[in-house]
């Protein structure tokens, strides 16, 4: 009996080597279909070059770049996800702040409302657009029968592409910011007060820290989103120039140049590394708060 | 301190707060914010769906009516009589549910180990699925397919699989831990003192306390992977088409309304059952739990 008590490191090492053996299929999944994948991408864009030789080489890079097509895409990529950011942000924080204060039935008829497209996914959204924003569709129909005619439909617009994805990220935002806005008890202000602060430092120094999470969450994972789309800007948006998702499915799918894709793939990831990091980072201090509360 | 609250009516709060408060309320009574927010949201959230639901069900259907002229099911029967359709549906059931239950497989014991052992690097790679949502996700789809054309598996089952299974892992892998690390472990203790096997606690007493959130788990990722379209356009073309990869060509060679709309109703019935549910998977966090958050 007194024997046994030394080795008592034994089955705890060994129960180590089992939970690691339990957490390693998912987790070699997602090194073997994330980070291999992405690391090798941008590996062979530096190490093989815009002729297919082999050798350190920048000129995928500049081929890229110096390609007329290639640039007013990456452009509009930028220009539809900053637009779009804003439009989100404009629409869902009054309705997160209306959801946060108000009670009753218009609230919750609001609140089912704006969590709708949640349940809507984003292919039969796409139909369900064209039919609504096209021509003869139901808005053109709808504004006829009140008597405008000038209707000219955004489908195959830049402006559909935005309306589809605002559509569809607000309930996501809007949940995140309500949660974070319920965050901020009455009572935290109430102390605030007491000890003489005044209405700018209150919103300073506590509601715009509480709701700065929730907002970078919002903010990264909406960009991220966005940037990274392709059903929508796909089917409702314009021939050219193109996001990067749909261009970079055309490379690939259409033209067969995996190699220019790839390129094309690998300055979508570098442009949102930060954004992706800000968004791992936050949730990671989100949680680490969480637990230790 | 609690009790000299409890003791007296808290005051009422001045300034901000109360300021932004009453603002809000005066909005709400006045400005009527809360209507003008339910009307728009309206318009906007289910007037995009209204067209689809009755074209459906239209037989003839001219502009500038605003409901279909002659209602029927007569396209129903075509739609169905379609082989590419007749195909693809009952194989995109099979193939989410393969998906679904391959990831169960590979996650679930994953889940178990960091919810309950303890082991080094756990946060880490806990937090380290975030990595799923970082990337624009379909420069990610390229860079993955770019490995599968040199491996052969693009147009492949397998290369579709493995391609649906990196989406359902954040998801998979998060709801069962939280769940099993809020499993009051004293009923486990209690039953283990009088005797239980470890196998029988975990069946009678563990499984139960987490099936809820199991079940969330499964049912959503079922779902989601059923509409997954883009990486199943990138990795499965040409040979393999699942019903949301035919939405896009049905989407765009759309001679025939109804095929479109009627496939959208279809297709949209697993997110009804979301919608039902939605409730429960709205109190227990597991909407928003794909994104981390």
């Amino acid at each position: 009996m007194t024997a046994a008590a030394p080795p008592q490191s034994s089955p705890s090492w060994r129960k180590g080597i089992i939970a690691y053996l339990m957490v390693a299929p998912p987790l070699l999944l997602m090194i073997l279909l994330i980070f291999i994948p992405a690391l090798q991408s941008t590996a062979r864009t530096l190490t093989i070059d815009v002729n297919g030789e082999p050798g350190f080489s920048i000129s995928r890079y500049t081929a890229f770049f110096q390609d007329p097509i290639s640039v007013s895409n990456l452009f509009f990529t930028f220009q539809v996800t900053l637009i779009t950011l804003a439009a989100i942000f404009i629409l869902c924080f009054p309705l997160a702040i209306y959801l946060r204060f108000a009670t009753g039935k218009l609230a919750g008829a609001v609140q089912v409302l704006a969590l709708f497209p949640l349940f809507v996914p984003g292919i039969i959204l796409a139909y369900a657009l064209i039919r609504f924003l096209g021509t003869r569709g139901t808005l053109d129909n709808v504004l006829s029968i009140v008597g405008f005619t000038g209707y000219r439909t955004p489908y195959l617009k830049p402006d559909a592409i935005i309306f589809g994805l605002v559509w569809e990220s607000i309930p996501f935002t809007v949940l995140v910011l309500t949660a974070g806005l319920r965050q901020i008890s009455d009572s935290l202000i109430e102390s605030a007060r007491d000890v003489g602060a005044n209405s700018w430092q209150i919103f300073w120094r506590i509601i715009l820290p509480q709701i700065a999470r929730p907002v970078l969450i919002v903010f990264s994972l909406n960009f991220l989103g966005i940037f990274g789309s392709y059903t929508i800007p796909y089917l409702l948006g314009p021939a050219a120039p193109q996001m990067m998702g749909v261009f970079m499915q055309q490379t690939f799918g259409q033209y067969r140049r995996p190699d220019d894709a790839e390129t094309q793939a690998v300055i979508t990831f570098i442009i949102c590394a930060f954004i992706g990091f800000l968004y791992v980072r936050t949730v990671a201090t989100q949680r680490k708060r969480e637990e230790s509360e | 301190m609690s009790a000299q609250q409890l003791a007296v009516p808290p005051p009422p709060i001045d300034g901000f707060w109360s300021g932004t408060r009453r603002s809000f309320q005066t909005m709400i009574r006045r400005n009527g914010f809360g209507l003008i927010a339910l009307v728009l949201l309206a318009l906007v959230i289910l007037g995009p769906l209204y067209s689809v639901v009755l074209w459906a069900f239209a037989e003839r259907w001219q502009y500038p009516s605003l409901i279909p002229q002659v209602f029927g099911l007569s396209f129903w029967e075509r739609t169905f009589a379609r082989a590419d359709i007749a195909e693809a549906l009952p194989f995109s059931i099979v193939l989410a549910a393969t998906v679904t239950l391959i990831s169960a497989v590979i996650c679930l014991p994953a889940s178990y180990a960091f919810a309950r052992m303890k082991f080094r690097g756990r946060q880490l790679l806990l937090l380290s699925f975030l990595a799923t949502n970082a990337f624009p996700r379909f420069g990610l789809y390229i860079s993955i397919a770019v490995i599968f054309f040199r491996l052969n598996l693009i147009g492949t089952l397998p290369g579709v699989i493995l391609i649906q299974l990196v989406n359902t892992l954040l998801l998979m892998i998060w709801i069962p831990t939280a769940a099993f690390q809020g499993v009051d472990r004293s009923l486990e203790e209690a039953a283990l003192d009088v005797g239980a096997s470890p196998l029988r606690v975990f069946v009678q007493i563990t499984l139960p306390m987490v099936m809820p959130a199991l079940s969330a788990a499964l049912l959503l990722t079922f779902v989601n992977t059923f509409y997954e379209a883009q990486g199943a356009l990138v990795v499965g073309l040409p040979r393999i088409v699942t019903m949301p990869v035919l939405m896009y060509s049905l989407i765009n060679s759309q001679l025939i309304v109804q095929y479109g709309a009627i496939v959208s109703l279809v297709l949209w019935a697993p997110s009804l059952i979301l919608l039902i549910l939605a409730q429960r998977l709205l109190r227990g966090g597991y909407l928003t739990a794909g994104f981390g958050v």
